[in-house]
């Protein structure tokens, strides 16, 4: 193992790190004939954003393209020198790039399961066990939940898979359907990392630019948490929490307000739920810092006051992505016990296999 | 001590709500599945709704997201306005949020007619 760990300059866990893959770089790990349908028909990969890309590289920092023009994320020497020894994290959470992104695939289950499976592989062997700072998410296919949690079964006892990854498109993780995942999710010690993938958030279709999609993304987490909620799934699985990564938190007090008046008004719908959803969710749901809406100190204190808890929020960087969050600029400089919880502590009491 | 009689015991039929006045103050008086009275404000704590044009009904319960139990029937009181919920034989608290509960009025039968004392 490699460890190019400096003396950190403060205590940094990182949720959101984004490491990519070329389709070609799995092929190693894929069984045919899903290795042969992709390379026989140079099945090329791509996302559907109908926008140009927000800056001049793309989704990613323009810095972080890889020395040899590689794309941003792929190079572990290079993300160690430009993001884990720079800043001296502690650990880094990698959360893919969402490409592939097999619970996001309509149909062709079998492909979208052995993708999967291809891509864990290559996230061992190439980042979890090459570095003891990064922790790694399972990627599955939840379309399919057999197939998933076979896949969980496989690689969830893993010492450094911490959680499984869902992405936030168009599918609502709290159905029954999708159950037996978490399931083995609590089985398995993991915890459970939602991200947003391409979500149309417009009712179903595209806004005309991408700052409108991207201004409105954290409405797709706020469904998703009140979705997980009111379904009962914190209920039915105790031991389970969720990350609710890139989607910022200031939106956070509204969501509790919103839900915990809607149940004193509504419970009868939902009689599993017996206490306050803003209790559930202060016990079991975590929010990240990134991206930052650039708050004050006084904005940023407001907020966690309307929300009750310095618990819930934990610092996150979304490298190499272009709305990195710096941990030196985009977070006021706060006393030293709340910056504790922020960098690293709220998120080390999350993941139960953070030391 | 003031006292109001509300109506004969057979007036009421089981699971009817009947408005009241006692003094100056409106009050809602329930009769439960089992026969038993029992008297609260006849303005919701929660935006004053009347209670009285509600109605008594039971109760979803689920310990298991997805299951549901229909419980309590004739014992609860909902709100017509929006909806909340109050449990007539647990001193009016609401279900949602126990700690709060409709300000209730003692009832007495007396010869076959349903006294309310405040």
């Amino acid at each position: 193992m490699n460890n190019n760990q400096q003396s950190p300059k403060k205590r940094i866990i990182d949720v959101d790190i984004h490491e990519s893959v070329l389709y070609k770089d799995l092929f190693k790990y894929l069984d045919n004939p899903y290795r042969r349908y992709i390379e026989d028909a140079n099945w090329i990969q791509e996302k559907h954003l109908p926008y140009t890309q927000p800056s001049v590289a793309g989704v990613n920092r323009a810095d972080a393209k890889t020395p040899d023009g590689g794309i941003a994320g792929s190079d572990l020497p290079f993300m160690q020198e430009q993001l884990l020894d720079d800043i001296g994290h502690e650990y880094g959470i990698l959360t893919g790039a969402l490409d592939p992104s097999p619970s996001s695939m309509h149909g062709w289950y079998e492909m979208a399961t052995a993708l999967a499976s291809a891509y864990n592989d290559w996230q061992i062997e190439n980042w979890l066990e090459k570095d003891e700072r990064l922790y790694g998410s399972v990627h599955i296919n939840a379309e399919d939940p057999s197939g998933a949690v076979r896949e969980i079964e496989r690689v969830g006892s893993h010492p450094k898979m911490v959680q499984i990854l869902l992405p936030i498109d168009d599918k609502m993780w709290g159905d029954p359907y999708f159950h037996p995942i978490y399931e083995a999710a609590e089985k398995h010690n993991l915890m459970i990392g939602m991200h947003h993938n391409e979500p149309p958030i417009y009712y179903g279709k595209w806004p005309r630019y991408f700052i409108e999609w991207h201004s409105l993304l954290p409405t797709t987490h706020m469904m998703m948490v009140t979705n997980m909620i009111f379904n009962g799934v914190f209920e039915k699985f105790p031991n389970l929490k969720l990350m609710m990564i890139e989607g910022g938190f200031t939106f956070v007090p509204h969501l509790m307000w919103k839900l915990d008046q809607q149940y004193t008004d509504l419970r009868h719908e939902v009689p599993w739920i017996k206490r306050k959803p803003s209790d559930i969710m202060k016990e079991h749901v975590r929010f990240c810092t990134q991206p930052s809406e650039e708050l004050n100190k006084k904005d940023f204190l407001s907020v966690l006051d309307q929300m009750g808890s310095e618990e819930m929020i934990c610092f996150a960087t979304d490298y190499p992505h272009w709305d990195f969050d710096s941990p030196h600029r985009a977070i006021p400089n706060f006393d030293p016990d709340l910056k504790k919880k922020l960098f690293s502590e709220n998120a080390r009491a999350f993941y139960p296999k953070l030391k | 001590m003031k006292e109001q009689t509300v109506c004969h015991i057979d007036d009421m039929q089981p699971g009817e709500l009947r408005e009241s006045v006692i003094g100056r103050i409106s009050i809602v008086v329930c009769k439960t599945l089992d026969g038993e009275f029992y008297a609260f404000t006849n303005k919701c704590i929660h935006q004053g709704g009347p209670l009285a044009k509600g109605k008594l009904c039971g109760a979803p319960q689920s310990d298991n997201p997805g299951e549901y139990t229909f419980c309590q029937d004739g014992e609860i009181l909902r709100c017509p306005w929006h909806g909340r919920e109050f449990d007539v034989k647990d001193d009016g608290r609401m279900l949602a949020n126990p700690e709060r509960k409709l300000p209730s009025f003692p009832v007495k039968i007396e010869n076959d007619y349903v006294i309310v004392y405040k």
